[in-house]
């Protein structure tokens, strides 16, 4: 480990509000597609680091949700075809080798409050996107789109229409038509069972319940989908009625995980809400639930899958904050040592509401956060989860809470990352620190990606605006 | 998802007072709450940050709020923020309906020991908090502490100062590997490494492959000053 060596940096010119590079680069044939902030996106030689071309998204300048987030959090490509989404809720996609726009469909009009900020997902021939904007009140969807021509195929809305199956955990149709559950982080894939997985987000307004009685579906859930026609084949509900903006918006891990000495088909989570779930990804069965965190939130899932919740609010013993447990930032599962890594955020503080005004195009969250305890006792980890039973099977201790993802080898290695700026590489099987670099700024949201190239492994980590490369020797 | 937007003190020049629509009132309050609140209470009146309801009646103008929100106070805990205007403005007249009309004219006692608190100051503080570039730098710079904090809070950070430790000036003390220790604030610290000032004033990087231990501690370096020691007066 001691060999591995940065190899080159490139640095985005962008800087967008302190939000630097949020996507985990693809790699293709020795090209790197990288997107940024503000409808920035570049093409870069994965030797050298130096750019084949740069795309810049022309923004328009009274974004709505857009502007509160200026990210982007990356690529998908398919053939010759890249494709990315933009702060005014477009959908691109874009010539691999010179970045000229080969499409540009509009998502959703982004003057409502909408916004795109995840990487798409392609499956087969369709390119899969989600809406971002729950922080405003909006009706949050995942759309289809065919790929060479950018037409608009299926749609699945998160909240159902009045009189539609889910409708009933909303008191009104007016309340749930703006009830949020943004699909902001890209989903996954079974090719097997044809079913996408995406997460959903808050329901809107965030902090203020009292307008939206009832469970929310699907807000803070995870929606299966059948890949060919967005029909809904299952969900399951992590945080009924949320007051916390505890999204479910996370990267759903597929795996195959031996529990109660059956190998399952499982689909795996570390929620927002500081509980780590098991779920059959076949049927949506839950398998296991157990807190990653020392959350006061729920004693724990009870029989029936909902959670038996023991303070609400955090007035009786402070709760995670509104990043939650963790974060949208990629976890791993690392079918060698059958172990989950996932960052974990431990903080402390009170909720309140107040009754928001509600105005199309503008943000409703309707209350906020108090921090109890001083700051200097929150803190982050790399945790070991073992999935068969959800326990914790070890940690690596952070000074503050960390947005960094997690990437683990074949070789045993977990790659993590700080706060305080530094990319580390850990032993899976028990944790121990084997080598770090300071690479100077926040590892927020992104996690590595690795790479053969001339006979080299690579490891690239986006921190800040700055794309590091490391490779042994 | 919100980022914290936190405000801070102000400015002064004369300014004409718009009245606020009520619903900008209701807004304002809402997004106050939520983002300003940590630092200048849920009432405006302060707390870490400075009183906002006198901010008007001392000259402040709406021009020169929205710039200090936009822009933050560079040098405080005060940051910029990118809200969009309207929600700006929003806080703005939440502000106004908040306002005092007098400004608060201080109180003659005050002014009165005035020189008696600067001869205290000289002897008890200045070793470590400097004021006006006179002093030392163990302890937080307290040119500004006046303005940021109010009264009841600034009695209380000097009764009991190891209640609140500002970020960056928590004490600690490092045990070496060779069993040598060093004792001073810790300015940052990550998974790998410290830096601190020591004691003597010295900045100082340790990486902790080669320390025993970090030992945090509970209490301030600076004393107490109960009432016994230094009266309210």
């Amino acid at each position: 480990m001691a060999q591995l060596k940065a190899q080159w940096a490139f640095q985005a010119d962008t800087i967008a509000t302190g939000r630097g590079f949020e996507s985990t680069p693809l790699v293709i044939d020795g090209v790197i597609y990288l997107t940024g902030a503000n409808g920035n996106a570049w093409a870069i030689d994965a030797r050298t680091g130096r750019q084949f071309w740069r795309f810049r998204y022309p923004n328009a300048p009274d974004l709505t949700a857009g502007a509160t987030y200026p990210v982007n959090r990356g690529f998908a490509a398919l053939g010759n075809q890249l494709f990315m989404v933009t702060l005014d809720a477009h959908v691109l996609s874009l010539d691999m080798r010179t970045g000229a726009v080969l499409w540009n469909e509009v998502l959703e009009d982004y003057k409502n409050g909408y916004a795109a900020t995840p990487a798409p997902l392609v499956v087969k021939d369709k390119v899969i996107v989600g809406s971002s904007g729950g922080e405003n009140p909006t009706r949050g969807f995942i759309q289809a789109f065919d790929a060479k021509t950018g037409k608009k195929l299926w749609r699945f809305y998160t909240i159902p229409g009045p009189g539609e199956k889910g409708s009933e955990t909303w008191p009104s149709s007016e309340a749930a038509i703006r009830g949020g559950a943004a699909a902001w982080v890209t989903g996954s894939y079974d090719p097997e069972l044809n079913l996408v997985y995406y997460g959903t987000g808050n329901p809107n307004p965030d902090y203020y319940g009292e307008e939206r009685a009832g469970d929310n579906l699907y807000t803070c859930s995870i929606v299966a989908l059948d890949a060919d026609t967005g029909q809904l084949k299952w969900h399951y509900q992590f945080t009924p009625h949320d007051t916390h903006d505890w999204d479910s918006n996370h990267v759903y891990v597929l795996g195959d995980v031996p529990i109660g000495g059956q190998t399952r088909k499982a689909v795996m989570v570390a929620n927002r809400n500081g509980f780590f779930y098991v779920l059959d990804r076949a049927t949506g069965k839950l398998l296991l639930a157990k807190p990653f965190t020392d959350t006061k939130w729920a004693r724990e899932i009870g029989p029936d899958g909902r959670p038996i919740v023991l303070n609400p609010d955090g007035v009786k013993d402070c709760l995670p904050d509104f990043w939650g447990g963790t974060n949208f930032m990629p976890p791993s599962y690392d079918p060698v040592s059958k172990l989950f890594f996932v960052t974990a955020r431990e903080t402390c503080v009170t909720y309140f509401a107040v009754k928001p005004e509600i105005k199309i195009g503008q943000v409703s969250v309707g209350g906020g956060v108090r921090r109890v305890a001083d700051r200097i006792f929150d803190y982050g980890a790399l945790r070991a989860i073992d999935p068969s039973t959800g326990e914790r099977k070890w940690e690596l201790r952070y000074t503050t809470p960390s947005l960094a993802g997690v990437m683990s080898t074949a070789s045993g290695l977990v790659f993590a990352g700080d706060n305080e700026g530094n990319f580390t590489a850990v032993d899976a099987r028990t944790g121990k620190p084997l080598w770090h670099y300071p690479t100077g700024t926040s590892i927020w949201g992104a996690a590595a990606t690795t790479f053969m190239l001339d006979g080299k492994q690579y490891v690239l980590i986006p921190s800040g605006t700055t794309l590091v490369a490391f490779a042994l020797g | 998802m919100l980022r914290r937007i936190l405000f801070v003190l102000v400015v002064f020049t004369l300014g004409a007072r718009v009245a606020p629509a009520q619903t900008d009132v209701a807004n304002g309050r809402g997004l106050f709450q939520t983002r300003c609140a940590d630092c200048h209470g849920i009432d405006a009146k302060g707390v870490h940050g400075p009183d906002l309801t006198v901010l008007f009646a001392n000259g402040a103008t709406d021009e020169r709020v929205f710039q200090t929100i936009r822009r933050g106070v560079p040098g405080s805990e005060m940051p910029a923020s990118n809200a969009p205007d309207a929600e700006i403005r929003a806080v703005i007249a939440y502000l106004h309906s908040v306002g005092v009309r007098v400004p608060d004219a201080g109180n003659s006692s005050n002014l009165a020991n005035l020189s008696n608190g600067e001869r205290l100051f000289n002897t008890s503080c200045t070793t470590c908090h400097r004021v006006n570039g006179r002093g030392g730098v163990l302890g937080p710079d307290l040119s500004r502490v006046g303005a940021a904090r109010s009264r009841a809070l600034l009695t209380q950070d000097i009764r009991e100062a190891s209640a609140v430790i500002a970020p960056g000036y928590q004490a600690v003390t490092l045990v070496k590997t060779d069993g040598g220790q060093v004792r001073g604030t810790r300015k940052n610290e990550d998974a790998y490494s410290i830096q601190i000032m020591d004691t003597t004033g010295q900045l100082q990087g340790y990486r902790k492959s080669g320390l025993k231990t970090v030992v945090s501690e509970k209490t301030s370096l600076m004393p107490d000053f109960a009432a016994a020691r230094v009266t309210a007066r």
